[in-house]
């Protein structure tokens, strides 16, 4: 059994293969220009002079020029991490949809099911095998992607929770690439068609990854509060860098928002740097910012929610395509 | 008597539309059988339940007293060919014998290989590029590497030209003569059938119409000829199976079970006179309303 499942797959595999290197011999040298050219401008020690209660003025300026830099030059790079979303996707496609169904719609599965052994067997070394080269897969670009894209969040000063950073790397895509796998599966075994089998893969995968991403993802543990004093002149008002901003706005002393999707700050000629401000009038008497957020180092419990919520309903898929299979004619 | 395969009331539906309705028959087991009937029987119906491919929705299989659906333990017994010969086309020959050996417990590789030489069957190109009947040729050595005590074949020759029909029938046969494998084979092709069954089961519009040994069908049944017949009975006759009227005499393919009335000229009949007897009576009224068109 296992060896048709190689010899069936193995040309599949080797495509697979010659896409991955093919991604890492794009990956890699750019990885490591951007970490070289981290390194160079000394981005790291730059953001901790940033996040400092009282930055420097004149080492923030210098710093935020290297910023400035860099992004300029490795901003477009964030674009090639948008292919990586699509990743699981295309293991879905072409490595899920087609097992059972590409079976049925040439008939061979007539002749796989009748021989020794039965089409259980069949289906559970053919949906392992196809599992492991996925989770393999997925391990690899997703740890990989970690790496790669460290630096860019870094000197962007984004948070690894924004949509695209957090999708493309860590231990999420493990989960997101067999769930794909499964629903390709799951929908070969039901609606035997290549084709109604392809659709209902990218229509599934797509609709549920956007619905936990927009509904779900913000809710996985209770998001915290933190209000910050109107005071001080330099960019927005700040929390620890890379947390996950869900609101933010303006509330007056009574706790009321008063305007939302805003942070205020005082102006230059208000007060003294980094000290207090008279009340902005608007707001009134002891208005201050408020955020609602996550923190930056649940970056990792979230990954692990994510691909959690994303391999249990693989498992509830492939149950499914099992139980499914005996119908099979 | 051995059985090799049994149906009690077998059915099969899909959606409101049955397949297969109270198919009831048995095979013993050493015999070669045709599965006849026009296309749309139910013919391949009834070889995917004996396989174990579909789940019966009423009555039930058995092949050699046990269900097949559901049970891998019948399918070393089992040797199939499904219709079209579907074989995993960048295979080479080789390899699917070596994959054969792979997926069962019983496989006589050599005398697949054997087979296949004999055919000169190049081992090493992919099946996807062989001839239609080389294609047969080499799903059939694949099923008898199982050395099964059932062989079922689906339309197995409907594909080849009459010479590779010959031909694959002739080396069917020489292979399962000495083993005692009972073979089931489906075609909706009489002359097939009748140079190498010696058993028959005739399907028609989703129902068994007629079943049995060969020489015992033949011998039951006789063409009479004699004054015109308007349904009353006649001495020595069991049923009426077709009656054709001309306006003054009447010709009948009838089942007998005595001495005929001397009215009656007798003749014997062919096994294709009886199979196409029993074929000419189907149920074409539900195609007419289908189509709208008046009976």
């Amino acid at each position: 059994m296992i060896w048709l499942t190689w010899r069936q797959h193995r040309r599949q595999a080797l495509f697979t293969l010659v896409g991955l290197v093919a991604l890492a011999a794009l990956m890699i040298p750019t990885g490591l220009m951007m970490r070289a050219s981290y390194a160079d401008k000394g981005l790291a020690e730059c953001l901790r002079v940033l996040n400092a209660a009282q930055p420097d003025p004149e080492r923030a300026r210098l710093c935020n020029r290297a910023l400035n830099q860099f992004a300029d030059r490795f901003d477009s790079m964030s674009l090639i991490g948008v292919l990586f979303l699509v990743l699981p996707l295309i293991v879905g496609l072409f490595w899920g949809a087609p097992l059972v169904a590409r079976e049925v719609e040439q008939g061979t599965h007539r002749f796989a099911w009748t021989q020794g052994v039965g089409r259980r067997q069949w289906a559970l070394v053919k949906f392992g095998f196809v599992a492991v080269v996925a989770v393999i897969v997925a391990v690899v670009y997703g740890l990989g992607m970690s790496w790669w894209a460290t630096p860019l969040t870094g000197a962007a000063q984004q948070s690894r929770f924004d949509v695209i950073f957090f999708d493309m790397q860590g231990i999420a895509p493990i989960g997101y690439t067999l769930f794909a796998i499964a629903l390709g599966v799951c929908a070969g075994v039901h609606w035997p068609r290549m084709m109604p089998a392809m659709a209902v893969t990218l229509g599934g995968f797509v609709g549920l990854r956007i619905l936990l991403t927009v509904v779900a993802r913000p809710h996985y543990l209770p998001p915290e509060t933190r209000t910050i004093p109107i005071q001080g002149t330099i960019g927005e008002p700040g929390g620890a860098l890379g947390d996950w901003i869900l609101e933010k706005g303006i509330r007056n002393a009574g706790g009321r928002m008063v305007l939302s999707d805003a942070q205020a700050a005082c102006s230059g000629a208000a007060g003294p740097a980094g000290g207090k401000c008279p009340p902005i009038v608007e707001f009134g008497e002891g208005a201050y910012n408020w955020q609602l957020y996550q923190p930056a180092d649940r970056f990792w419990l979230f990954q692990g929610i994510e691909s959690g919520i994303f391999v249990a309903l693989a498992a509830v898929l492939l149950y499914l395509a099992l139980r499914g299979i005996r119908r099979v004619a | 008597m051995d059985i090799a395969l049994e149906t009690e009331q077998l059915g099969k539906r899909y959606g409101r539309r049955w397949a297969l309705q109270d198919c009831s028959f048995r095979l013993p087991a050493g015999r070669i059988v045709g599965l006849v009937g026009p296309n749309g029987a139910g013919k391949s119906t009834l070889l995917h339940l004996a396989v174990g491919l579909l789940q019966p929705d009423a009555g039930e299989v058995r092949i050699f007293g046990r269900s097949p659906y559901d049970n891998p333990a019948t399918l070393p017994d089992i040797g199939f060919v499904a219709q079209d010969t579907p074989l995993y086309r960048d295979f080479t020959a080789a390899e699917l014998v070596q994959l054969g050996g792979r997926m069962n417990v019983r496989w006589d590789a050599a005398l697949a290989r054997e087979r296949l030489a004999q055919l000169g069957i190049p081992p090493k190109l992919p099946v996807g590029r062989l001839s239609g009947g080389q294609r047969a040729q080499v799903a059939l050595a694949l099923a008898l590497a199982k050395r099964p005590r059932l062989l079922l074949l689906d339309e197995p020759v409907a594909s080849l030209d009459p010479l590779a029909r010959r031909e694959f029938l002739q080396s069917l046969m020489g292979s399962v003569t000495d083993s005692g494998t009972t073979v089931l084979l489906s075609s909706h092709l009489l002359a097939d059938l009748e140079r190498t069954c010696d058993h028959l089961v005739v399907l028609h519009s989703s129902r068994v119409r007629l079943a049995g040994a060969v020489d015992d069908l033949v011998d039951a049944h006789r063409q009479l000829v004699g004054p015109r017949h308007v349904g009353e009975t006649i001495a020595g006759v069991g049923t009426v199976v077709r009656a054709r009227h001309t306006e003054r005499q009447s010709t009948l393919l009838a089942r007998i079970d005595g001495v005929v009335d001397p009215e009656w000229t007798v003749h014997d009949v062919t096994l294709e006179d009886v199979i196409l007897a029993y074929l000419a009576d189907g149920e074409t009224t539900v195609a007419r309303t289908d189509w709208e068109v008046p009976a």
